[in-house]
């Protein structure tokens, strides 16, 4: 009669194998807790689409009627509600899952199950919350004369990598969170500091047009997915190598957190 | 010849401390920082055979929890190691799922969260929710529950896929007694299916009616295994 080692982890292909016998569970999850966060609220999900649809409000009223600056780019709104939307897209989905492990950790000591689960449940909800967000901001598109492109095809392609990339750092993210928690206190500072090196606010074309500092620009993947977005969405300018950069810094970040997590997977329920 | 379910062979179980203060003090001071390591476990050997029911009795401290934790892989082994049939479900006090979802929307997650696809999870929510005999309670948020109505129904989704071996850490005390009748008799029903049962329970007469064997632990250790009459009985003369 064969015995199992109880904590002895899985190989790689028996993993994978079970986070897809888990697939129902890491759609319901995010679903159930989407519904859950605004049922407090009287508008409910509205908030959804009221959220992003607000924050261009906001945007319209400083940058186009309090001070209409555009900083050297063609419609700065679009340009502007393009690059925080993705943003912070990116960003939501690292936090999410860097908090993933801590906030579960009830399920955790009560269920068995691939903790993988966790942070790629999270991935799934913040792309279902992007639904709405992402409604809103064609609408801001088309509002600006942009009519539908071809390149408009690769919206998905962009939007898996872009989660892709999101989901590996924050596989990194709950690892390193589950044992110094201090990391959910020092990621909105990184993050501010990122959006500030990521050319959201402003076109990095326009501030740096030397090879050297653009190339350095491409090192910030943050920088590489605002870019890939607005040239499928806008035709802003993005050269092959921005698509390169992408690519590796998604498969990277995948491949990296997916073994980063997995190193500590069984003491995930501990203290850390 | 019996099988084994589970083979418990040296375990150990150990806890780190850090201590912030002392972190900032040793950093001043050029120091490692001191981690205090608390032996919770201390080599703890027995064999379970299949469709056996054995009680974990020792005063609070004494490595119960941590020992059923380390069987489910929760807490990783320092020393020794744990082998099961199957791995083990855990059913603990403070079990919680999705505090702000209703108790039907628990009962379905809690069944996807063991692996079941959606059509089978939808067809098995009513049989828990019968079960848990909570009625209109099951449409509130779970939040609401008063922690009885939260063991029940987490017994309920526990106990609803007959896992080989279940583990359960307290969990039935918290119920009224109409609940844990009912409880008991799942369980006896379970174990006829050769399910196997590991119960840590302050309630020794329950441990005497749903228990054969006993292991008696104490500051980490194994003081007593054996029938569960005389164990019981050297631990309360004790």
């Amino acid at each position: 009669m064969d015995l199992l080692k109880v904590g002895e982890s899985l190989s790689l292909s028996e993993y994978l194998k079970r986070l897809w016998t888990h697939r129902h569970f890491m759609m319901r999850v995010p679903l159930e807790d989407l519904r859950a966060q605004n049922s407090h609220t009287f508008l409910g999900s509205i908030w959804l689409v009221l959220n992003p649809l607000l924050q261009v409000g906001v945007y319209f009223l400083v940058f186009g009627l309090i001070m209409p600056i555009d900083r050297g780019v063609d419609q700065y709104l679009v340009f502007l509600t393009i690059g925080v939307f993705v943003f912070f897209h990116s960003q939501r989905v690292i936090s999410e899952s860097t908090r993933s492990l801590v906030i579960n950790v009830g399920l955790i000591r009560t269920v068995h199950f691939p903790r993988a689960v966790l942070p790629i449940s999270a991935t799934v909800g913040q792309a279902l919350a992007f639904i709405p967000i992402f409604i809103v901001m064609t609408v801001v598109v088309l509002a600006y004369g942009n009519w539908p492109h071809l390149r408009w095809l690769l919206i998905f392609p962009v939007f898996i990598i872009q989660n892709a990339f999101s989901l590996g750092i924050g596989l990194i993210g709950a690892r390193i969170n589950h044992s110094y928690r201090d990391l959910e206190n020092l990621l909105p500072f990184i993050f501010r500091l990122l959006f500030y090196i990521s050319g959201v606010l402003y076109s990095v074309d326009s501030v740096v047009d030397d090879d050297f500092w653009r190339a350095i620009f491409l090192l910030n993947p943050m920088y590489c997915l605002v870019s890939l977005w607005r040239w499928v969405m806008v035709g802003t300018s993005a050269g092959g190598e921005v698509w390169l950069a992408t690519g590796i810094w998604s498969l990277l970040a995948l491949l990296i957190g997916l073994s980063a997590f997995r190193s500590k997977e069984t003491t995930y329920g501990g203290t850390g | 010849m019996t099988d084994l379910a589970i083979r418990c062979s040296d375990a150990h179980v150990n806890y780190l401390v850090r201590s912030n203060r002392q972190l900032i003090r040793s950093m001043i001071r050029g120091q490692k920082p001191e981690v205090r390591v608390i032996e919770a476990v201390k080599g703890v050997t027995f064999d379970v055979d299949v469709g056996e029911s054995v009680g974990v009795i020792g005063p609070n401290g004494s490595g119960k929890t941590s020992l059923l934790q380390a069987m489910t892989g929760l807490l990783p082994l320092n020393k020794g190691e744990i082998l099961v049939k199957s791995v083990p479900t855990f059913l603990g006090v403070q079990a919680v799922l999705r505090p702000q979802l209703t108790g039907w929307r628990n009962i379905q997650l809690g069944l996807l969260a063991q692996g079941l696809n959606k059509s089978e999870a939808e067809d098995m929510t009513n049989s828990v929710a019968d079960f848990c005999e909570l009625d209109d309670f099951l449409d509130l948020p779970m939040e609401t529950f008063s922690s009885g109505m939260k063991a029940r129904l987490h017994f309920a989704v526990a106990t609803a896929l007959a896992p080989d071996i279940l583990l359960i850490d307290e969990a039935l005390a918290v119920g009224d007694r109409s609940f844990q009748k009912k409880s008991s008799e799942r369980l006896k029903e379970h174990r006829s299916k050769a399910g196997t049962i590991l119960l840590v329970s302050h309630n020794l007469e329950e441990v005497r009616q749903s228990c054969q064997r006993v292991i008696w632990l104490e500051n980490g250790v194994v003081v007593a295994d054996g029938p569960a009459d005389d164990v019981i009985e050297a631990y309360e003369t004790s």
